[in-house]
């Protein structure tokens, strides 16, 4: 299978459930070493570079999975989480004293991330406290803080009611105008249709079909992409 | 009516204050010593076995959970034979002190801080080590998340390693041997083994009292680890 995510723009991966858009976009993550085929990353084979190198592959992905999978602290730790793991350990531990005396102050990347998710003024709630859109908001702003290249984004709203939906899907938006190319696995149509602006579709043999959003949803090359989209194609 | 009949035991002490404090600093000295030492090694073992698949995996676990169960007598026993002339660490001289009695508490107390350990870290969520992965985490910075998801497991496993330490009696009898100097202070006598002195010559008030006392700093080292493990919830 091959698949392009440009910055700034929004490819929807759909297909039907257990067809493998969890194992793509963890392979895109480099979570796992893929059994045939390479990832490639600015002409490299990531799994042939060293693994600092491929730590800085890495560093320059945000994901966000179907659950929050917060960290058991307040909603500002989890937010800055990606930007604490980038400092120098000397920085970590001065950060760290200044906040036990209460001497941070200001905004911070991560603070506009959360504000971006609507969530800036519940920084010192503890995450255990937020509900399950909430939470899923916080872990939208967690991966947009460190202002990575690319996000992917495992069906992020499967579990959320129609609000939490729509600020996620604005907020994917929002990254995709700031230039980070997104890849979005979803089984909602509407929802691909709404935010992607290619969609890629995956069957049980691979990506079938990529193409722009409306050419997928109108007037598909592939027959098996128009019975799946019609609700025909049972897996 | 507590105070009725702790008073006039405390009254009657027949030892002098400074043996007393000899004997906890003793105790304090060995058990703790040996739980830190013995945390140092634990937590690192817990997270290899915890997050790594490798040959003979089963078989570790199934020998770190044995060695919760193993009996302080015949530990003090094998290091006693270590530490012996005859044992690979006689050159070492540690026959009757307390770094053998450090060493022998270690023996006992790995295994239980390890099996808590692996079990406080084991119930960590995937999803969680997933995600500081996924925003860039080295394998170190996921296992920093992981202790401090894990963080309340792992003071239990400390307080548990504590527990087993200071409360036990036969291996420091063994390889310490009970010693209190002509000065009247504890060289090698821990609480435990001045509380089965003192019984074993029927001054059980004085056992008693020697008993509340092993209590009471057993309960404030858990209170001092509790507390430590409660932090207000950041992660480091």
């Amino acid at each position: 299978m091959s698949l392009d995510v440009p910055p700034g723009e929004i490819v929807a991966i759909i297909g039907p459930s257990g067809v493998g858009k969890t194992t793509l976009l963890r392979l895109l993550a480099m979570f796992e070493r893929p059994l045939g085929g390479s990832l490639e990353y600015g002409g490299t084979d990531v799994w042939d570079a060293s693994e600092q190198r491929r730590l800085e592959y890495r560093r320059d992905i945000g994901m966000v999975f179907q659950e929050a999978s917060l960290f058991d602290a307040n909603v500002r730790r989890n937010a800055e989480y990606g930007l604490h793991i980038r400092r120098s350990w000397r920085d970590r531990l001065r950060r760290e004293f200044a906040d036990l005396l209460g001497l941070r102050n200001g905004t911070s990347p991560a603070m506009e991330a959360l504000e971006v998710v609507g969530l800036e003024e519940k920084l010192e709630q503890h995450a255990e406290s937020l509900s399950g859109g909430e939470a899923q908001r916080v872990a939208f702003a967690r991966a947009l803080a460190y202002e990575p290249d690319f996000l992917l984004l495992d069906e992020p709203t499967s579990d959320l009611d129609p609000r939490n939906t729509a600020v996620i899907e604005e907020a994917v938006r929002e990254a995709g105008d700031r230039g980070i190319g997104v890849a979005i696995a979803t089984h909602d149509m509407n929802q691909a249709e709404r935010i992607a602006d290619r969609v890629a579709v995956i069957l049980g043999d691979g990506i079938i079909e990529v193409g722009e959003t409306e050419t997928i949803f109108e007037d598909p090359s592939d027959q098996r992409t128009q019975k799946f989209i019609d609700g025909e194609l049972i897996y | 009516m507590i105070s009725d009949t702790l008073l006039p035991l405390v009254a009657a002490f027949p030892f002098e204050w400074t043996y007393v404090r000899s004997i906890i600093e003793v105790s304090l000295y060995v058990s703790l010593t040996a739980v830190f030492l013995s945390t140092i090694v634990s937590v690192p073992i817990a997270l290899l076995v915890g997050f790594r698949d490798f040959r003979g995996k089963n078989f570790l676990t199934s020998i770190i959970t044995t060695g919760m169960g193993f009996p302080s007598v015949v530990v003090g026993l094998v290091v006693l034979f270590a530490v012996s002339n005859e044992g690979p660490l006689g050159s070492f001289d540690l026959v009757f002190t307390t770094e053998a009695m450090i060493l022998s508490q270690i023996v006992l107390a790995v295994p239980v801080i390890t099996g808590v350990s692996l079990a406080a870290v084991s119930s960590v969520e995937q999803q969680v080590r997933d995600a500081a992965f996924a925003m860039g985490g080295t394998r170190y910075d996921v296992a920093l998340v992981t202790i401090k998801e894990a963080r309340y497991g792992l003071a239990t496993a400390v307080l548990a390693g504590f527990g087993r330490a200071i409360s036990e009696v036969g291996g420091v009898l063994i390889v310490g041997g009970n010693i209190a100097g002509a000065d009247g202070e504890s060289v090698t006598r821990t609480l435990t083994t001045a509380i089965q002195l003192e019984a074993r010559q029927g001054r059980f008030e004085t056992a008693m009292i020697l008993g509340a006392i092993l209590v009471a700093l057993v309960l404030l080292v858990n209170a001092i680890v509790v507390r430590l493990g409660d932090d207000g919830g950041g992660y480091r």
